[in-house]
């Protein structure tokens, strides 16, 4: 029966082919365009450490003096290098890690390459373990490298790809700031989107091209680069361990989301010891969110990227309400036709399903002609400069979701039309207008 | 035109009537709001920095052998700069407008305040900044060389006092709002107070942070910039030779130290830097006027699909109406008036919907309230657009000849 | 085959209340050919659509082939009208997008058919009315007789045990009207029940019955005056 009311909806649309045209037009636009900012939204908005994100958390707390207190104020967004080192110390989850953004100058040794200068990551080892971080050659460093402050280093593939034309440089050299380092491990392909573990900077960008042991990079004295935050003036180097100022990331990995309160628990702990010794003077205030919890907070999904997707829906219902419009003018014209089907046999629910098909046959063929509209849509946004750009790009997930979205297009737009036509009651004279 | 029996015949049609005039509604809401917001946008590109932009260039160094006397290079530099045919003044710098990396600092009234008064970004740098920048002050002065602190001892030594600052209009307004700012006391950096000696019409900030209520809450101190990592110079130059002294002047900075590395992506003329700083607002502005185009034109197509839908439903009373004596232009005039009516409905539906949606971004996007003049602004452009896209079907309708209803069906 | 009793259809609106038929009572016996005749608005559209299944009945009991019509829904009725009526109507209503082997075919369509059983009864369907070598033509594209005669096909297509004609000749000269009158008297001859609603007395007179309407009832004239007064008033005119 399906297959003859796909031949009644294919003769019907062929009959009126610039109306069809007109309607088809209009949902496939509707549909590229949502479909693009839906893209670019769920790219942004995805978790960049599937299967762990829950058992990820960031912690926060306040250390800054009483001034411009007001109560139930957010702690800052990182941490103090005193406090990130004491937990790192106490080590209380399966895996933490503290760092910093910096960089870092590199002398590369090769005759066709000037000195340049890089982004670098200092962290301590477990972020690699942690963040699932995917490794081509080598591994990450460990305990001994961080207590011993070697000089190691992992790179990222671009980095390796430019200076080892991709070969495997583990246990090669480079040297960065006039210092020679020991090459460990090399990064495979890893874009965490957003670029979760430190959203200071540009929160959608490529992560570092080389990352060092952070004790390593404090006692060369390696420029720190990211966001400081002093409360109060301090003589002397500012990434000093005692400096009243935030600029470290510190994460940590539970062995279940559940044990999320136990830890909090520890921070608060911390945060009274501290309090009692006269070194945080602020009400016990802490955070510990996990990963997707923290990316909500702090709105990561760029306000335009969500306008755009709102924008794009509105369209898209403006389209599908001309589509309805011509759906009913169309169907409701067919009136004759229809009050003799249902004399000749036809229930309401066989006129329904009539039109329904006609309907969707409109929404597919808009959902297709969407689908190349939306992967020019997506290749225009890759050409912008924005810094998530590149990631803009279909998968399966977002090629399924178009074809849905063109189908619930098709069969909403055409239910109020179908039901209309459903209702005409079967005619043994035809009235002519 | 009698409007009664248009209305007569709008009331059998409800349903698709109603359907345009939600189109009507929703494109007069999304387009009156979509066109603010490109003005807003287009506001912020627009913004001025305060500076000479088109007579400006900066360079940024970063060394990777540690320097004995970097206070001593950038003297060098800047001299070497200077020699620059084309160059007409050259200061160091710690951050630009519209060049994201910012310094921020809370200023205060008082001394022990609990609560800062404001946040600032504070511009430092070396004595010929305000004349580099080619900043206009509207009072007072430009500093004096006795006012100028070493940036390392005011980062160091808490006896250290900062004598003078100068603000922003914008930073005026605020904390003296109809009183003369010079001569006043604010606390932006250390124990002591700072006295105002003069007042620049604009100086943008270099990135957004504080939103767009704080724009412009910009101070210049009388400190050197930080010169030990990395080095800034902005250098004003003669408009047409930019290029060249920007590729004369890393020459020159080479050849003072070639151990350095000149960032590529920082060492660019002022105009440049506002480009990328704008960009996805220039690209947000083309996109909704991107959606604006097609949300018209697909209100326009349904428009004129669903009026030829009736046009050719209602041949036959046409016929009987041109029989009975009606002209074509009462035949083009039934129609034209039938869509006035529509779009009429929708308009004002449309009119409410853009406030709410209005309502919506204002507490978002930090935007103003939605001008009463894009109501009719609105409303004529969707009458047009109504009238234009009948126009067809209604001339097709008034082709339809008399001898119509006198054929059987 | 169909029985009415005691009947009633009241369309109401706003302002009024119009009684179409009243206390309708009327039997048609398998194999019957039987005329329906009546002035305008006497009722008789109504009959048929009521007859038809095509319009609900407010009192009363309406019996089809023994089955108890009131209480169906709109599924059932749907499949009872499908399977055992089929309906000639005055203006033809081919569906103008479908040639007329298409047309034939939407009855059979609905009935769930398999595709051979469907083109058998097409082609015999059409054969009986002198069509099947315009299968593949359009409506558009026959003249009215030949229209006529192929919606019939349609009407027979499906086997039904009723057929209901509403005025099958008023749009069609007095030649094709003929040839349709015949092809109906034939088809009642080889075992259908027709019944059909006309104002053209000398047609009704051609009818093994008469049932005259008026005032939405059945009417207590005798039958033969019935049929023989209008005729005298269609002579004198």
């Amino acid at each position: 029966m399906l297959g003859y009311y796909l031949d009644l909806a294919l003769r019907s649309l062929r009959r009126n082919k610039a109306l069809t045209a007109l309607m088809v037009v209009a949902i496939a636009l509707g549909i590229g365009a949502s479909m693009t900012t839906l893209t670019v939204f769920y790219v942004l908005s995805g978790d960049p450490v599937p299967g762990k994100s829950d058992r990820l958390f960031f912690v926060q707390m306040d250390p800054q003096d009483m001034n411009g207190y007001t109560p139930g104020v957010e702690p800052p967004e990182q941490v103090t290098r005193l406090d990130a080192e004491t937990l790192l110390r106490d080590g209380r989850g399966v895996r933490q890690a503290l760092m910093a953004g910096g960089s870092v100058a590199i002398e590369p040794d090769r005759e066709d390459l000037r000195p340049f200068y890089l982004r670098a990551r200092y962290t301590s080892k477990d972020l690699f373990e942690m963040f699932d971080v995917p490794l081509r050659y080598g591994s990450a460093w460990g305990d001994a490298e961080d207590g011993d402050r070697a000089r190691v280093a992992v790179i990222s593939a671009a980095l390796n790809d430019r200076l080892f034309d991709g070969a495997d440089s583990t246990g090669g050299s480079i040297r960065l700031n006039q210092t020679t380092f020991r090459i460990v491990g090399v990064l495979d392909e890893w874009r965490p989107a957003p670029r979760f573990y430190d959203l200071t900077g540009t929160q959608y960008g490529e992560v570092e091209e080389v990352f060092l042991p952070f004790s390593t990079s404090r006692e060369l004295s390696m420029s720190f680069s990211g966001n400081m935050s002093c409360w109060e003036r301090y003589q002397g180097d500012q990434t000093e361990s005692g400096a009243p100022c935030t600029w470290m990331q510190y994460w940590v990995e539970l062995a279940s989301p559940a044990d999320a309160a136990d830890y909090r628990a520890y921070l608060v702990n911390y945060y009274e010891q501290q309090s009692a010794a006269g070194r945080f003077e602020r009400p016990t205030n802490v955070r510990l969110r996990d990963l997707m919890t923290w990316l909500e907070f702090k709105q990561v999904v760029p306000s335009d990227v969500r306008l755009q997707t709102w924008l794009a829906f509105a369209f898209l219902l403006v389209c599908l309400i001309n589509t309805v419009g011509l759906l009913l003018a169309k169907f409701l014209r067919r009136s004759g036709e229809i009050g003799v089907r249902r004399a000749l046999g036809a229930s309401r629910r066989d006129i329904l399903v009539q039109f329904l098909v006609e309907a969707t046959v409109v929404g597919l063929a808009g959902g297709v002609l969407g689908l190349g509209l939306a992967w020019l849509g997506l290749w225009a946004v890759r050409q912008q400069p924005a810094s998530y750009a590149d990631l803009a790009s279909l998968d399966p997930v977002m090629l399924a979701t178009t074809f849905g979205l063109a189908l619930a297009a098709g069969v909403l737009a055409g239910l109020l039309p179908a039901w209309r036509a459903c209702r005409i009651t079967p005619a043994i004279q035809l009235k002519s207008q | 035109m009698n409007v009664h029996p248009i209305l007569a015949t709008l009331r059998r049609h409800k349903t698709a009537a109603g359907l345009i005039a939600l189109e009507i509604a929703l494109s007069c809401a999304i387009v009156s709001n979509a066109v603010f917001l490109i003005g807003d946008r287009l506001d912020r590109i627009r913004q001025p920095s305060g500076l000479a932009e088109a007579e400006l260039v900066h360079f940024q160094l970063v060394g990777i052998t540690r320097v004995e006397d970097p206070e001593a290079q950038a003297a060098e530099d800047i001299a070497a700069l200077r020699a620059v045919p084309g160059v007409r003044s050259v200061a160091t710098v710690n951050q630009i407008p519209f060049g994201n990396s910012s310094w921020y600092s809370s200023l205060n009234l008082e001394p022990e305040q609990q609560n800062p008064t404001m946040q600032v970004t504070t511009y430092v740098g070396s004595e010929d900044l305000l004349e580099t920048m080619g900043l206009s002050l509207v009072s007072g002065r430009d500093f004096v060389p006795e006012e100028y602190v070493e940036f390392q001892q005011a980062q160091s030594d808490p006896e250290v006092v900062i004598p003078a600052v100068i603000v922003s209009r914008a930073v005026a307004d605020r904390l003296f709002p109809g009183e003369n700012p010079l001569g006043r006391s604010v606390y932006v950096w250390g124990a002591a107070p700072q006295r105002i000696v003069g007042v620049v019409e604009h100086l943008a900030k270099p990135n957004d942070i504080g939103g767009p209520s704080s724009e412009h809450t910009s101070v210049l101190m009388p400190v050197s910039a930080p010169v030990q990592y990395g080095i800034n110079y902005l250098v004003r130059v003669d408009a047409g030779r930019r290029d060249g002294v920007l590729e004369e002047g890393v020459a020159a900075l080479e050849a003072v130290n070639p151990s350095r590395i000149v960032l590529e992506d920082r060492t660019r003329t002022f105009e440049a830097f506002r480009d990328d700083y704008f960009q996805d607002d220039r690209a947000m502005a083309w996109l909704l006027v991107g959606v604006c185009v097609a949300l018209l034109v697909v209100t326009a197509l349904g428009i004129v699909g669903l009026a030829s839908f009736w046009v050719q439903q209602r041949t036959r009373q046409i016929g009987i109406r041109r029989a009975l004596g009606a002209t074509r232009g009462q035949i083009i005039g039934y129609f034209q008036t039938e869509n006035f009516l529509i779009a009429t409905i929708g308009i004002a539906a449309g009119m409410v919907l853009a406030y709410a949606i209005n309502g919506a971004l204002m507490g978002r996007y930090e935007l103003p309230r939605l001008p009463w003049y894009y109501l009719p602004l609105g409303a004529v452009v969707l009458w047009t657009l109504g009238q234009l896209s009948v126009l067809g079907p209604a001339l097709r309708a008034a082709a339809v000849p008399p001898a119509v209803a006198t054929r059987s069906v | 085959m169909l029985h009415m009793q005691d009947v009633s259809k009241v369309y109401r609106t706003e302002l009024v209340e119009t009684h179409a038929l009243r206390h309708f009572d009327i039997a048609v016996d398998e194999g019957e050919f039987v005329a329906v005749t009546g002035p305008s608005g006497s009722g008789k559209t109504t009959f048929l659509n009521i007859a038809g299944l095509l319009e609900d009945f407010t009192d009363g009991s309406y019996r089809l082939d023994g089955v108890e019509v009131r209480s169906l829904d709109d599924a059932a009725r749907s499949r009872l009208r499908n399977e055992k009526v089929g309906f000639i109507f005055q203006g033809f209503n081919l569906i103008p997008d479908l040639n007329l082997f298409d047309n034939v075919d939407v009855p059979l369509r609905y009935r769930r058919m398999p595709a051979a059983e469907r083109r058998r009864r097409i082609e015999t369907a059409l054969e009986r009315v002198g069509l099947a070598s315009r299968m593949k033509h359009y409506p558009s594209e026959l003249s009215g007789g030949q229209q006529q005669r192929a919606a019939i096909a349609r009407a027979l297509a499906g086997e039904p045990r009723l057929l209901l004609a509403d005025e099958p000749t008023g749009n069609l000269d007095s030649q094709m009207a003929r040839d349709v009158m015949e092809l109906l008297e034939a088809l009642n001859a080889q075992g259908s029940t027709i019944v059909m609603v006309t104002h053209d007395l000398e047609l009704a007179a051609r009818a093994q019955r008469n049932i005259y309407i008026i005032d939405g009832q059945v009417s207590d004239l005798d039958l033969a005056e019935a049929a023989a007064r209008p005729l005298v008033a269609a002579r004198e005119a």
